[in-house]
């Protein structure tokens, strides 16, 4: 009784949101008469989006975002969006723009609309330097820590089935089972764990590109095309003030030093070179 | 003392309870008696004072006080202002204090002064020995406290009958004379009770008739001395003789 | 010493209060909402009817069986899909947990008063207490008695619970404090413990005087 009650229960509310049509996102017109832009950010993840100290929204996404706003000429509205949840902020119409660090991956296409690219990156691997694992070899039969929803969780698992995925939700979840030994290694894009090996000595990137190269976009609802075609005049149009560079030795820089060459990790006007 | 009865019981049945059943059991009482229901358990003695009061619903017969029907299932609060009861487990409020139990009752269903009421459960109180626990809880008193209490409680209705349901049956031995002392007293004062129990001493010498209820019928209705001396059933010389040990040497 | 430089660093600490603050209106707006429709709720499943009975049923083994976190995204997310209805993180989170709260607070109060015996009703009754003077007077109180430790481990849960809210965009304390180890990692990558010992406090600080109350009343009606 008990168990047959759960099941429909459970089929119920696997249903529902099918049921239904989606959430219409707003058009730009609609946003403009508003007078508020929403854009979902990370907010625990430096140096793409993070909350500094005074409790203002800082980061490469975040730099990008504030550059919308003020070319369309309304406010911006900060949401602290998370990994595992960015598509469900889109899909239910609660943001109008995504721009958490998302990388373009055929599925997340099926269901959100991509514009140009802003970034390019590959996943690396970060391990402890007694035990550095260099090379995709030496990962199998050992844990690797990832965190939900992301590119390192989904290709890990659709290519190397040998490999142990230990899984957070929160990104400083995932470095803080690093750091307290819980798996043998990280992973997560390259730029993400070069930076923090940086900064953690007693760690390095042993695999520093693994995984095709992917691009990083802004994402909106399927099918809002006034948004998509807004957002990709300006990553266009910016190219001529070589924006990203801007923004990357604004939010960056800071955290790369010298390590990375900027256009390995900066697209300037969605194109890929 | 006058002549019509206060409760006057026609012909009652009841069906499927819990307490034993009722088949046809007609009685009347007059002010100031007192009588005393024996008869095995499970004969329909709890469900007849239940029915009295309201708890249950007689299934035929009717019931009288004063000469008015009670068994209708209207105005039930207005009969159970008249007719008290006691039942067999102690039955305090847990949450109040014994002046608290003693006085809910006449202030909040008789709508009396507190002060007058208060001053009234104090002098109860002091007459079956508990002054001194008038601001005790029910759980720190004795079983035998508590039943003496539940008498005073309702007592401090000024029912016109007062129903005692096996009172003494979950108290230990020793508490036993202490809460039929009390008993007494009110039938000495004049209290028109009807009384359901198994202490066969105490029957003889509270009683002033006697029924005996089998299988939901009165089979035996006689003076104290004669029902318990001289039983005219073979049922109920049977029952008697329960309580009876044969040495055994 | 770094470390714990982070938490007094630009406005961490107050941002980490503020963050409480959220975390405090939305639990106790939630606990009391649930409080008070839990009282009628459990008075309302102690009827016999069998369709109020399903319908509670159905109510309460939703929120045993179904995560929290899937209410607030069916909540949150689902309404906007389902229906367009787009609501604050903050109200969906204080309409889960008052749906959760209400649902299983009416079930502690229903074993409150059926944990009474029907002796307490009758010998009321025979007292001449109406029924109204009856819950009134003899079995409410004794149902509150009964009911304060339950209630109190259900607010403590629910206050725990909170925190999930931050999967719904709202931003309370433990997400402020992921924050600010965040924007730290770099500069002082060990302050996650001090900032989480913190947290840790803050949720004690917030508990701690519920538990104080709940001990005081048990106390005075033991």
């Amino acid at each position: 009784m008990k168990k047959l009650f759960a099941l429909i229960l459970v089929l119920a509310i696997a249903l529902i949101p099918a049921a239904f049509a989606d959430a219409k996102a707003r058009t730009l017109d609609e946003i403009k008469e508003s007078g508020t832009l929403t854009i979902g950010v990370f907010s625990d993840k430096k140096p793409f989006g993070y909350v500094d100290e005074t409790g203002e929204y800082q980061g490469y996404d975040v730099y990008f975002a504030r550059r919308l706003a003020e070319d369309l000429g309304v406010e911006l509205e900060l949401v602290s969006v998370d990994a595992p949840n960015r598509v469900e902020y889109l899909t239910s119409a609660k943001v109008d723009i995504i721009l958490a660090n998302f990388t373009v991956t055929p599925e997340r296409a099926e269901v959100v609309d991509f514009a140009l690219p802003y970034m390019k990156v590959a996943l690396g691997v970060v391990s402890p330097d007694a035990a550095l694992i260099t090379d995709i070899e030496g990962l199998r039969g050992k844990t690797l820590i990832v965190s939900k929803g992301t590119t390192a969780e989904t290709w890990f698992t659709a290519n190397e089935p040998d490999v142990n995925l230990l899984k957070f939700d929160t990104y400083t979840e995932t470095f803080n089972a690093l750091l307290d030994g819980r798996g043998d290694a990280l992973s997560t894009d390259n730029t993400e764990v070069l930076a923090w090996a940086i900064e953690n000595p007693g760690f390095t990137v042993g695999i520093e590109s693994l995984g095709s190269l992917d691009t990083i976009a802004p994402a909106v609802q399927k099918g809002n095309d006034t948004v998509l075609a807004y957002i990709n005049e300006e990553i266009e149009a910016l190219a001529a003030e070589n924006f990203f560079h801007a923004d990357y030795e604004a939010t960056l820089k800071e955290v790369y030093g010298d390590a990375v060459d900027p256009d390995n990790l900066v697209v300037e006007g969605g194109v890929i070179e | 003392m006058s002549d019509k009865p206060i409760l006057e019981v026609r012909h009652l049945s009841k069906n499927f309870d819990a307490n034993g059943v009722l088949k046809d059991v007609s009685f009347a009482m007059k002010e100031g008696e007192v009588i005393v229901v024996v008869g095995p358990s499970g004969c329909g003695k709890s469900t007849l004072l239940r029915c009295i009061n309201g708890l249950e619903r007689p299934d035929g017969g009717e019931i009288l006080l004063d000469g008015q029907r009670i068994d209708t299932g209207a105005d039930l609060v207005q009969v159970r202002r008249q007719v008290g009861m006691v039942f067999q487990s102690y039955d305090l409020f847990p949450h109040m204090d014994v002046l608290g139990n003693l006085t809910l009752g006449p202030v909040q269903a008789l709508k009396r002064p507190k002060p007058e009421v208060e001053a009234e459960a104090e002098q109860a109180l002091a007459r079956v020995g508990l002054a001194e626990k008038a601001k005790s809880l029910p759980r720190q008193l004795s079983g035998g406290q508590k039943q003496r209490v539940a008498l005073v409680r309702a007592m401090l209705m000024h029912p016109r009958l007062l129903l005692l349901d096996e009172i003494t049956a979950a108290l230990d031995p020793e508490m036993v004379r202490e809460v039929l002392n009390v008993v007494l007293d009110l039938a000495r004062e004049g209290m028109t009770m009807l009384i359901v129990t198994h202490e066969m001493r105490f029957a003889e010498a509270v009683a002033d008739r006697v029924l005996f209820l089998e299988g939901g019928l009165v089979l035996e209705e006689a003076p104290p001395k004669q029902f318990f001396h001289h039983p005219q059933t073979e049922r109920a010389q049977q029952f008697l003789n329960t309580f009876e040990f044969d040495a055994v040497r | 010493m770094q470390d714990l430089a982070v938490l007094f660093k630009g406005n961490n600490l107050a941002r980490l209060l503020g963050g409480l603050g959220v975390t405090l209106k939305l639990s106790l707006l939630s606990v009391a909402l649930s409080v008070a429709l839990g009282l009628i709720v459990g008075a309302l499943m102690t009827l016999k009817n069998p369709v109020v009975r399903a319908f509670f049923r159905l109510w309460l083994e939703t929120v045993r069986i179904v995560p929290q976190l899937v209410l607030l995204f069916l909540v949150y997310f689902g309404l906007a899909k389902a229906f367009n209805i787009q609501i604050s993180g903050e109200t969906a989170a204080v309409a889960v947990f008052t749906f959760w709260g209400a649902g299983e607070m009416g079930d502690l109060v229903r074993g409150a008063i059926t944990s009474i015996p029907v002796h307490q009703r009758e010998s009321s009754a025979a007292l001449g207490l109406t029924r109204g003077q009856c819950w009134r007077f003899v079995l409410l109180p004794q149902a509150a008695r009964r009911l304060v430790p339950q209630a109190i481990n259900l607010a403590t849960r629910m206050i725990k619970t909170t925190s999930l809210v931050m999967l719904i965009g709202v931003v309370e304390v433990l997400k402020v404090g992921s924050q600010i180890i965040d924007a730290a990692r770099y500069d002082a990558p060990q302050a996650a413990v001090w900032i989480y010992a913190v947290v840790f406090f803050l949720y004690f600080l917030a508990c701690w005087p519920i538990s104080l109350v709940a001990g005081r009343l048990e106390k005075r009606w033991a």
